[in-house]
């Protein structure tokens, strides 16, 4: 069932990020591309050295949407992603949407394309 | 300029963009003014607060509608709506933070590609702190791009009207003009040690008449 998996890795991908962002490593590979507000980072360690490098510590992702697909005859998905993620400090929660491409590497899911953007005007 | 669920007002009134990195003090700033805190408004489509702030000239009322982020910053530079039409600006570093200074011609640049030729700020936040890394005489940039440039500290209100008496006289092509009543500030949370920072505000002017470092506006060692 896609739409399970998509759910379960979006709670993985969130709940590490927002406990232990320098364990979202393994969910990355060599090949992976990040575009992070228009700034295109790849490979796995490049990509979490962005994320752990964000200027706030604590943050809270809460998940509105979850849309996926299944993607490519390897057995892929794309999932698109939208919420709210309120920053330790700050009033008010900032919209976002993130899109991710999952490649299956024999029943197990990687990162291939990651799409993070703030949803505003 | 105001938003769309915002009171206008009949006297003389800008939009000033607060630009810098997060954890400057960009918003500790702005706070300090009571009435301005009191009326503000946050417009989430655009991810904004706008604070009014109002100060008393000899002139009569002038109001700035202070744009602040939401902490956009944190996650990569800021979009053009948060920016256009801006009469005004303010960039905010933290004279405890050296990057936060490295980052400056970059907010610069983002500011100026938007707004041309509006009056700018530059103020550097927290000088009550002991242990500064960013000196007064290290503070360059301003020369180079002719910004005014002042020490600030948002949580002892010291120069808090400054800033914005610089960009009063700016925009009112005045000046003369003075602040002839002070608005309700917070209190002060902390005291600045004012026998030290006149020390700075000396090597300040000093380094003033001294000639710029030939080197590149984004190094900063």
């Amino acid at each position: 069932d896609p739409d399970a998996v998509a759910k379960a890795f979006v709670e993985h991908y969130y709940s590490t990020f927002d406990a232990n962002r320098p364990g979202l490593v393994s969910l990355y590979q060599e090949g992976s591309m990040l575009t992070f507000e228009g700034q295109k980072i790849q490979g796995s360690q490049n990509i979490v050295a962005k994320l752990t490098g964000l200027p706030f510590q604590q943050c809270k992702h809460n998940i509105t949407t979850v849309d996926c697909q299944p993607s490519g005859p390897a057995g892929g998905m794309l999932v698109f992603v939208s919420g709210n993620l309120q920053l330790a400090g700050e009033q008010h929660a900032l919209k976002f949407s993130q899109m991710f491409h999952l490649i299956s590497n024999q029943g197990n899911y990687y990162v291939f394309n990651d799409i993070f953007r703030l949803n505003y005007a | 300029m105001a938003l769309p669920n915002q009171q206008t007002v009949d006297y003389p009134s800008f939009k000033l963009v607060i630009v810098g990195d997060g954890g400057t003090g960009k918003t500790t700033f702005v706070k300090r003014h009571l009435t301005g805190e009191f009326e503000k408004k946050y417009e989430p489509t655009i991810g904004v607060e706008v604070h009014p702030l109002d100060f008393f000239t000899n002139c009569g009322k002038i109001r700035f509608y202070c744009w602040d982020t939401a902490g956009q910053e944190k996650f990569g530079g800021l979009r053009d709506g948060y920016y256009i039409h801006g009469q005004c600006a303010i960039i905010m570093f933290d004279v405890t933070a050296r990057l936060t200074y490295k980052n400056v011609p970059t907010w610069h640049r983002d500011l100026c590609r938007v707004c041309e030729n509006i009056p700018i700020v530059l103020c550097g936040n927290k000088v009550d702190v002991k242990n500064r890394q960013v000196k007064a005489k290290q503070v360059t940039f301003h020369r180079k791009k002719n910004l005014q440039y002042y020490e600030i500290s948002a949580k002892s209100n010291y120069n808090f009207e400054k800033p914005f008496l610089y960009l009063a006289r700016k925009l009112a092509g005045d000046a003369n003009l003075h602040f002839v009543e002070s608005p309700a500030l917070a209190p002060p949370e902390v005291q600045i040690d004012l026998a030290a920072q006149q020390q700075h505000e000396a090597e300040l002017a000093a380094a003033a008449s001294q000639p710029l470092p030939d080197d590149d506006d984004d190094t900063f060692e």
